[in-house]
């Protein structure tokens, strides 16, 4: 019997949707391996939270407000995570592949001696075992991976599992506080600059811009106006975060952001293999370029050939007008 | 103080990476190899720590890779860093994740240190999971994807990223920190620098002068590989040349409804 840890990541009193996502599926494996599905919320806010997985179909929901947790970065999570597990025993435990999800992942990996699985795409249980999907080398390689071990931590990537909610049953429990434990990594400040923007990794439309963006503005108007339309975050090319147009957390490819929306659509992008290892997952790939023999062509699923500063505006206009549902 | 910076050694990105099916691991033989490109910034980030700092500030580069990696290692030293420990042996292949910190902590420990950088993430793996294993193994305050820091003293001060901003973390040496490139650009290395690396040491390490408690390399490998398949290939798709924004528009709309997303 194995039972399948969420480590649910939060915001504002929102679980993140890779926290849904993964909830969801922790659901359909603990179900084949025969145990629970518990979730872990820390923090401000965590019992609403934890409230709130219950509807994702976990059936305990382990929470903790304690303000440790806010005022100190990373350990205090590991602490709770690790009582949890232990209490659990051999389990599956699932973290997204964020930030915060693969400071906590390899730090109770290493601790629990456990086998880490990281940008997992999909779970399965075969004989009764775990398996990962990973894709490799810029996703040149799909690895299934299995553990050795009594805990396994999978660290997912946002998007690759479908959340669903609405349903009823299980139970909100308080944890402990870990006993004996100091913490030295002090939060001074939380900065916030982009407030309720959805990043690159998690959202399921993603408006990319490139070099052909040709400045700072562009993103700030006309690809963002086209985001905000379709619900989705902007992006970028390595190009134009050098140029200094946008920040590094909006990049995407080889040394940004690896990421699979259902809609990517590039905006003056080429297509370089380092910026296609980012983004070749996404469900569909719309690119919008000037020219007809960019490397982005052999792989888009449509590439209108013409003028982005023409395009893109009439685009938001026809999107927001809703004239598509004509 | 002593800054540790441990760096990688991957194929080149425009390499054509394979990986052996009998063996499941990455091909690292036939292939040009290069410094991870994201340890760049964490010894940009060192140097410029030790700039600051200046006299008794040392950079000891640690990496954990064949003995052929170590014209690689040079780049390090001529970029400005002061030594470097190349930990090789044979019984470190097929190191996952768990066993390439546990390894590599010995070896830092061995060495000694106030304060490890590293880079993100490896541009061959890209799991950005080592730093953090690494930091409980050496059983210190990790901080990651730090994009800013400053040593005041024995104490750190640092921003991390956030998705939406960032956080301003301080903490007591010795600490682990990864750097991301909003640390700055990496210098090159000059020809004096050049010149003097030849001079420079590097230390070799095996294993047998870690005397681990716990098995590394593939014996010790927590997970293992199942299958590995190639994913379908995109195909090439639709490309409609357009006379104005209008028509631009209406083609993207068509698509989109037809592929319900809209
Ligand atoms: C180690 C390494 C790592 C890298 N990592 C990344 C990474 O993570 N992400 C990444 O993106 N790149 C990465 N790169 C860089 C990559 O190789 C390319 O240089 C980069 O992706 C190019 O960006 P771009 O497509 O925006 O620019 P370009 O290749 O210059 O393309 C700009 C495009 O805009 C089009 N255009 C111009 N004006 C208009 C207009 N008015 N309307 C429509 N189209 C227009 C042009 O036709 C052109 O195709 C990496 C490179 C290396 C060596
Ligand atoms: N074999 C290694 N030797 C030294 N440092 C490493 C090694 N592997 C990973 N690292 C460090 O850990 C960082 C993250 O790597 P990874 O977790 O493999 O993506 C790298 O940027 C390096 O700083």
């Amino acid at each position: 019997m194995k039972d399948v840890i969420v480590y649910v990541e939060h915001d504002g009193g929102r679980p993140r949707r890779v926290s849904l996502e993964s909830a969801t599926k922790a659901k359909e494996l603990a179900a084949a391996l025969g145990g629970k599905t518990r979730a872990v919320v820390l923090g401000k806010d965590a019992r609403a939270v934890g409230a709130e997985m219950l509807t994702y179909g976990v059936d305990v929901a382990h929470v903790a407000e304690d303000a440790d947790v806010d005022a100190f970065a990373i350990d205090p999570q590991v602490d709770y995570l690790e009582a949890v597990a232990r209490e659990a025993g051999p389990a599956l435990i699932v973290v997204p592949y964020t930030m915060i999800g693969r400071d906590l992942g390899s730090r109770l990996g290493a601790r629990l001696g456990a086998g880490m699985t990281a940008d997992v795409t999909d779970l399965k249980v075969e004989g009764g075992r775990v398996a990962c999907v990973s894709p490799k080398l810029g996703g040149l390689t799909i690895t299934t991976c299995g553990y050795l071990t009594d805990y396994g931590i999978a660290a997912v990537r946002p998007n690759a599992f479908k959340a669903s909610g609405g349903q009823a049953g299980g139970e909100v429990v308080e944890l402990a506080k870990p006993a004996g434990k100091s913490y030295a990594m002090k939060v001074e400040d939380v900065v916030v600059e982009a407030a309720g923007e959805v990043g690159v990794e998690e959202a399921s439309v993603v408006v990319s811009g490139g070099r052909g963006v040709g400045g700072p503005e562009p993103f700030k108007t006309i690809l963002k106006d086209l985001a905000d339309a379709l619900g989705g975050a902007v992006g970028a090319s390595r190009a134009a975060v050098d140029a200094g147009w946008v920040t590094h957390s909006h990049q995407v490819g080889q040394t940004g952001k690896t990421i699979s929306p259902s809609l990517y659509i590039a905006v003056g992008i080429s297509g370089a293999i380092q910026h296609k290892v980012g983004m070749r997952t996404a469900g569909t790939i719309v690119a919008i370029n000037k020219d007809g023999s960019v490397p982005i062509g052999e792989f888009a699923d449509l590439l209108v050939v013409g003028d982005l500063f023409q395009i893109v505006p009439e685009l938001t206009n026809h999107i927001k007008s809703g004239a598509h549902h004509a | 103080m002593k800054i540790v910076v441990t760096v990688k050694l991957v194929p080149d990105t425009n390499a054509d990476k394979r990986i052996d099916p009998a063996s499941k691991r990455l091909v690292r033989t036939g292939v040009e190899t290069v410094l991870n490109p994201f340890d760049e910034y964490a010894i940009e980030a060192a140097l410029q720590l030790k700039d600051k700092a200046g006299e008794g500030t040392t950079v000891t580069v640690v990496t954990m890779a064949p003995e052929s990696g170590k014209e690689v290692v040079r780049k390090a030293l001529a970029m400005g860093c002061d030594d470097a420990v190349l930990l090789s042996d044979d019984g470190l292949a097929g190191s996952d994740v768990w066993g390439t910190a546990y390894a590599l902590a010995a070896a830092i420990k061995k060495s000694g240190f106030d304060l490890v950088v590293c880079g993100t993430q490896s541009t061959d793996a890209i799991t950005g999971e080592l730093p953090g294993a690494l930091a409980e193994f050496l059983g210190v305050p990790g901080l990651t994807y730090v994009r800013k820091v400053e040593l005041n003293g024995t104490t750190l001060a640092a921003e991390r990223e956030t998705d939406n901003g960032y956080l301003k973390v301080s903490c007591p040496l010795p600490a682990l920190i990864s750097v991301t490139k909003s640390i700055g650009e990496a210098r090159y290395p000059s020809l004096k620098g050049i010149m003097g690396a030849k001079k420079k040491t590097i230390a070799p390490l095996t294993l047998a002068d870690l005397a681990l408690d716990a098995p590394v390399g593939s014996v010790g490998a927590k997970t293992e590989v199942l299958a590995l398949a190639q994913p379908p290939a995109r195909e090439k798709g639709k490309v409609v040349h357009v006379a104005d924004g209008a028509e631009g528009a209406r083609a993207i709309v068509d698509f989109l409804k037809e592929k319900k997303l809209i």
